[in-house]
């Protein structure tokens, strides 16, 4: 116990330190003073500051939202991955197994290159078609496993990979078709996911969906646990479990939708962060959820800040980092130690 | 020589046997004798006399030796900067068809078109060319062993430097004994530039510029690319001729600190400044937006290796100096 209550003030103030540094580091260096100085301006009302505009304006507009999103970000999919790995019994599942992102992807590229019906085209915007086509790939996953009033989850996984496929092939399909070049540019820095040109009307609604989706979890932990270990047992723990099925299915279409609609699919965060949190403080999702919460947003706030300076003067998708960075330590980590999942 | 002679008997063969006149050659031995003489003949005569536009050999961009036979009567550019540049060098009239992208000269409409993502191999072999150009920022060589295997040779040209445009159009004449012209359209290139080259070189005012391809992702143009000798020409300063990447994606945060005074982009037809905003909100502060000096520039000429690159560095002169260039263009302009 001693040793959770030290990992969890460990991460705490790695999360809290990792959000300052995040708002220094990049392209233009603005001192300590400066980014106090903005925060001050912002934060207090009445305070009046010195800093020039283009200072304000890249530590208030560029960095901080950007920073809240990652870390909303990396936190939503990081749990929705716990959810999707307890839900299937399969330590290969991840956010986006149930189609949502490859649906998501082709609704966005349906609509950014102009392949929808005008009247349907002017009343969706980017992340609405994203969200839309999600939905529609999850739906059909859902209805496929259903039967006789019980979802299977072999049905849900097969029904999962044989829909992602598809719908990468729709991507495929409407981006060689495309005739914008400009446009399938945008389209293809969109689908390796990005926090690229982040305002602030843009975090609200992913944090709401990644808050929502922890409280869910938070209190679904015990049943998580007794899915775990099969569902014939968790039955006869007295675990309702087709209602939590259904309840797992509903905080990924929510959470997972919004935040790809958002981002793009960013990847391995959700498969990678909860196997090691398991590794780091042990399979009971009490804490599984929380730790992979916190885990997941320190992770994909310094994987985006590689995103930013790697490059001088260029942005980079941060989804490419992820999977740089984050999957050799994940091999190092399975490696190392007698890691069990469930 | 030979593989030259081979051809002549070959066209005069095919020639009388088109003829209804012309007995067949193998029916009757004593017909056959005057043709043979009259194809000894033909050799001798070649022998003597430089016929142009014949067999030939060129080492192409990628340092690959292509040889064709006869003169080239059938070309496919595989990219519409090289269709240009072959209506420009003179050989207009022998583009069997075009990409789906060519839409200059408006000659190209009467032309097939074929695909090019993927290549359509089978619409451009139906075609029946002798010679198929290409451009490595486009093919790989991977489509010229494709080429190679339906007995078509491929010429790959290399864009890199404003210089590759005349170079290319001489090479291009040099292939299709077009020189005369070629040389022309070349050395008019390059007169334009220079010209305005001198009327821009003086000027003391170079604004800052920011060309962009994109309006949402900023992809833009690096250190390498001639996008940077355009805007050079053109009398500005490129904030981005310093990044080391060719296709770099900008940072919001580079562009808010560069402040260019002039943002150009081959931006999409329906562009507006209202929905770059939006897509940048903190640029509200940089001098281009400020000023409204935000333009959207035909990317045809500005993203086509080919000689109406020329029309762009002037295009692009006259949006960076507008009330300069008028009269500088007027004493200038060819």
């Amino acid at each position: 116990m001693k040793k959770l209550v030290l990992t969890g003030i460990g991460l705490f103030v790695l999360l809290v330190f990792s959000i300052l540094a995040a708002i220094f580091v990049g392209d233009e260096s603005v001192s300590i003073s400066a980014v106090s100085e903005v925060l001050r301006h912002h934060l207090i009302p009445g305070h009046s500051t010195s800093v020039s505009a283009t200072v304000d304006l890249i530590v208030w507009e560029l960095r901080m939202p950007r920073v809240l999103l990652a870390m909303v970000v990396g936190g939503g999919l990081s749990i929705v991955g716990v959810a999707m790995q307890a839900l299937v019994r399969n330590p290969l599942a991840e956010p986006y197994i149930l189609g949502i992102s490859s649906g998501a992807s082709a609704g966005a590229s349906l609509f950014f290159l102009g392949f929808l019906p005008p009247l349907l085209s002017r009343t969706l915007s980017l992340p609405l078609a994203a969200i839309i086509g999600g939905w529609v790939s999850l739906l059909i996953v859902y209805l496929v496993a259903r039967s006789h009033g019980r979802i299977s989850v072999a049905r849900l996984l097969l029904a999962g990979v044989a829909m992602s496929s598809l719908m990468a092939a729709v991507t495929a399909f409407v981006t060689l078709l495309s005739p914008e070049p400009d446009r399938l540019r945008g389209v293809l820095f969109w689908l390796l996911g990005s926090l690229n040109g982040v305002h602030w009307s843009q975090v609200p609604l992913p944090a709401i969906a990644s808050f929502v989706g922890l409280a869910v979890l938070l209190l679904m932990a015990r049943p998580l646990d007794a899915l775990l270990t099969g569902e014939e047992p968790a039955l006869s723990l007295g675990v309702p479990v087709e209602t939590v099925k259904r309840i797992l299915i509903a905080v990924a279409a929510f959470v997972t939708g919004t935040l790809v609609a958002t981002s793009g699919a960013i990847g391995f965060v959700g498969l990678i962060v909860p196997h090691a949190v398991r590794a780091l403080v042990g399979v009971s999702h009490r804490r599984v959820v929380p730790f992979s919460f916190f885990t997941g947003a320190v992770f994909l706030l310094w994987a985006d800040v590689l995103a930013r300076i790697l490059l001088t003067a260029q942005d980079f998708p941060v989804g490419i980092i992820t999977a740089i960075t984050g999957v050799p330590f994940f091999l190092i980590l399975l490696r190392r130690s007698g890691y069990r999942f469930g | 020589m030979f593989q030259w002679a081979r051809n002549v008997s070959r066209f005069y063969i095919a020639h009388a046997r088109s003829s209804p006149f012309a007995p067949s050659p193998l029916s009757n031995s004593r017909d056959f004798v005057p043709g043979f003489l009259l194809f000894s003949l033909a050799v001798l005569w070649g022998c003597g006399v430089k016929v142009p536009n014949t067999a030939g050999t060129f080492t192409d961009d990628l340092g690959r030796k292509v040889t064709w036979e006869g003169r080239v009567e059938r070309v496919v550019p595989l990219a519409p900067n090289l269709t240009e540049i072959l209506f420009a060098a003179g050989a207009g009239d022998r583009v069997a068809g075009v990409s789906i992208s060519d839409n200059y000269p408006r000659a190209v409409e009467q032309l097939p078109h074929f695909s090019t993502l993927p290549l359509n191999f089978e619409a451009i072999a139906a075609l029946d060319p002798s010679l198929v150009l290409a451009t490595d920022q486009v093919n790989s060589t991977r489509d010229a062993k494709t080429f190679a295997a339906l007995s078509i040779p491929t010429i790959f040209f290399s864009f890199r430097t404003l210089s590759d445009v005349p170079r290319v159009l001489r090479a291009t004449g040099a292939i299709f004994g077009t020189e005369s012209i070629a040389s022309r359209a070349a050395n008019d290139f390059e007169g334009r530039l220079e010209r305005l080259l001198s009327a821009t070189d003086t000027l003391t005012t170079r604004p800052r510029v920011l060309f962009l391809i994109g309006e949402k992702t900023l992809f833009s143009f690096g250190k390498g690319s001639y996008i940077q000798t355009l805007i050079d020409l053109a009398g500005g300063t490129s904030i981005t001729s310093e990044i080391e990447n060719d296709a770099p994606v900008l940072s919001d945060e580079f562009v808010l600190v560069a402040r260019p005074n002039v943002i150009v982009g081959t931006f999409d037809k329906d562009f507006n400044l209202s929905r770059l905003l939006e897509y940048h909100p903190t640029w509200r502060i940089i001098p281009a937006i400020e000023a409204g000096l935000v333009f959207r520039l035909d990317p045809d000429l500005f993203l086509r290796p080919g000689p109406r690159l020329a029309d762009g560095a002037y295009l692009l002169a006259k949006t960076l100096h507008p009330a300069l260039m008028d009269t500088l263009l007027r004493a200038v302009s060819p």
